[in-house]
């Protein structure tokens, strides 16, 4: 069916009106804003009030401010703590799940429901834990005997950071690990028995075969997983409003906060297309590097 | 979330216990670890390490969602008080304050029609799409889905600002109506995507005898190839269904009218003390009654989920 002028059972105007809706959508939604955001940037439009064009000012003003580069130092550390957590929890829980065992369906749907419901319902959760004293985190090192149960852990920046990423790695992992599994069942099963009868150790079958033959599946968790660490938002914003000070904002924080609190749209879409350029660069570099290992 | 402190020792725990199948003669040591022996390989012993294994990574993740549902069940006072005897003093009060909260369950009725009207508008142009991808040739069909691909890599958070003066301009902040179309295209590109391969995979045969049968495209779409694209459908469905239900950026940017907020949105301005004095016991209820949604979607769902993830996985 890939004529260009359809056939007289799919006549291309019946293509054309089939896909219009959505990639109307898709133009006015996207891509008319990803258009227009260089023509804001270059403006010092206020979310009221007039404006005039400024040049490259909001990129000069954007790229030495401090507060800008804070926000993208603490996204780029929180993202490198992360992704490689995630990556292995959910490589593990994938080896756990993939195999045809009793028990292995029921712990695919348990290990992922916590991405399902979302870090937004978690966050809430997370606060009620998270409190000093009552909170079952504290609860639970005081029985350990590791903390007398007082902390309060989201006014600490360091702190703040550790338990959010605890939680983000719990709760993502569920994804990584369901993309990993399909691939891991897309093996060919012989292709592991010669390795056995040769003796391989398991190791040494998921380091030489698994691994190489699902290097794009990796590749592809791993920029999932990054792109949504450098898009986070709502757990910081529920958790630590990006406290104390500025010391837990993220990229998207401070673009949220210099938009809709300072009302500054033009610097806010300088800073948001500075991110667009990040979110490429690090999609392109992952992908470049993840295939010239074979 | 206690637990999740103790999430390294789990997968520790958890990733020989799926592989301890052919184990090297050098681990031969460690206790429950045999050797591979001919059509008896998965042992009893093995079994039973990946069932406690199992069972002891599931508590980790199940755990922290039963503390949920008992913390939906104290008293505010409760919540915030160490653990006493009255930890375990379960009620619905909760959920009787959320029905006498006009703002949560309001934002619980917004998020409903929001997610299910996301969830419907996204299949159905999905579906439409899908067909007319895989089946149509036109002049300009790939230039079109490459569109529709390229934009799922430019996310929704990075041109939040331009999006909401377009928003606005077309009246459509401060509107229900207004976020269902910004869901359905932030849904659209992955789930055109699934119903594209999803249609590709119907036999050319089938449409031609319906052809014969004087089939049109919606009669051919609606009742021949449903059969064989509601699994697609169902994916695209519940894939909206549940980013809407819990997306939280868009609504708190594109919605300004308090009676106009999802449920999200309202358990914010909740935690936040814009309803008064925060009471930890109503946002708890708040956050469960956010929650049970999506698991029992899911669980009810899930293969269409997982298929369709890895439909994306596989052929992205």
């Amino acid at each position: 069916m890939s004529a260009a002028r359809g056939t007289l059972t799919h006549p291309a105007r019946t293509g054309l009106l089939l896909v219009a809706p959505a990639v109307a959508f898709v133009v006015v939604f996207v891509m008319v804003p990803l258009v227009s955001a260089v023509g804001i940037s270059l403006t010092n439009l206020p979310l009221i009030g007039s404006w005039r064009f400024i040049g490259l000012e909001n990129y000069a003003s954007v790229l030495t401010d401090p507060t800008f580069w804070r926000a993208v130092g603490y996204t780029l550390l929180y993202t490198a703590i992360v992704t490689g957590p995630i990556l292995l929890l959910g490589y593990a829980l994938a080896v756990v799940v993939r195999a045809n065992r009793r028990g292995a369906t029921v712990l695919r749907t348990i290990f992922f429901v916590p991405y399902v419901i979302g870090l937004t319902t978690l966050s809430f959760l997370m606060l009620l834990e998270a409190q000093p004293d009552s909170g079952m985190v504290n609860v639970v090192l005081r029985g350990l005997g590791i903390t007398d149960g007082s902390t309060a852990w989201l006014v600490d920046g360091p702190l703040a950071s550790g338990l959010l990423c605890a939680m983000v790695i719990w709760a993502v992992s569920g994804l990584t690990m369901v993309l990993l599994m399909s691939g891991m069942q897309g093996i060919p099963r012989e292709v592991y028995e010669s390795a056995e009868l040769d003796g391989a150790t398991w190791w040494v079958r998921e380091r030489t075969i698994t691994v190489p033959l699902l290097r794009r599946t990796i590749a592809m968790t791993v920029v999932l997983s990054v792109i949504g660490s450098l898009l986070a938002f709502t757990q910081f914003y529920i958790l630590t409003q990006g406290g104390p000070g500025s010391d837990t904002t993220t990229v998207v924080m401070a673009i949220y906060r210099r938009a809709f609190v300072q009302l500054q749209l033009g610097a806010a879409t300088a800073m948001s297309l500075v991110l667009v350029v990040i979110t490429g660069l690090v999609t392109a570099a992952q992908f470049w590097l993840l295939r010239e290992r074979s | 979330m206690a637990v999740t402190t103790s999430l390294p020792g789990t997968a520790e725990q958890g990733a020989p216990a799926g592989g301890t199948r052919g184990a090297s003669p050098g681990s031969g040591s460690s206790p429950g670890v045999t050797r591979p022996s001919g059509p008896e390989r998965d042992t009893r012993v093995r079994r039973t390490l990946y069932a406690v294994g199992g069972v002891l990574a599931a508590l980790v993740f199940v755990v922290p969602l039963l503390l949920a549902l008992v913390r939906a069940g104290q008293p505010g006072d409760v919540v915030v008080a160490a653990p006493d005897g009255r930890f375990l003093d379960l009620s619905w009060v909760n959920f009787r304050l959320i029905l006498d909260q006009p703002e949560i369950w309001r934002g619980i009725v917004n998020s409903v029609v929001v997610s299910v009207s996301t969830a419907v508008l996204t299949a159905v142009l999905a579906t439409l799409a899908g067909y007319g991808f895989a089946k149509f040739g036109f002049r300009g069909r790939g230039v079109l889905f490459g569109l529709v691909l390229v934009t799922l890599m430019v996310p929704f958070q990075a041109i939040l600002t331009p999006l909401y003066l377009q928003m606005n301009a077309m009246r459509l902040t401060d509107s229900l109506l207004g976020l269902v179309l910004f869901y359905t295209t932030v849904n659209l590109p992955f789930c055109v995507f699934v119903m594209r391969n999803a249609f590709e995979s119907v036999p050319g045969e089938i449409e031609d005898s319906a052809h014969v049968d004087g089939a049109g495209t919606l009669r051919m779409i609606v009742s021949v190839l449903r059969p064989l694209v509601l699994p697609g459908a169902a994916t695209a469905a519940l894939y909206a269904f549940l980013a809407s239900w819990t997306e939280f950026l868009g609504a708190l940017t594109f919605l300004t009218d308090s009676s106009l907020y999802t449920l999200p949105v309202s358990l914010v301005n909740l935690q936040q003390g814009a309803y008064g004095q925060v009471d930890f016991g109503l946002l708890a209820a708040g956050s469960v009654v956010a929650m049970i949604p999506c698991v029992v979607l899911y669980v009810a769902l899930q293969r269409y989920y997982v298929a369709g993830l890895a439909s994306g996985a596989v052929k992205g």
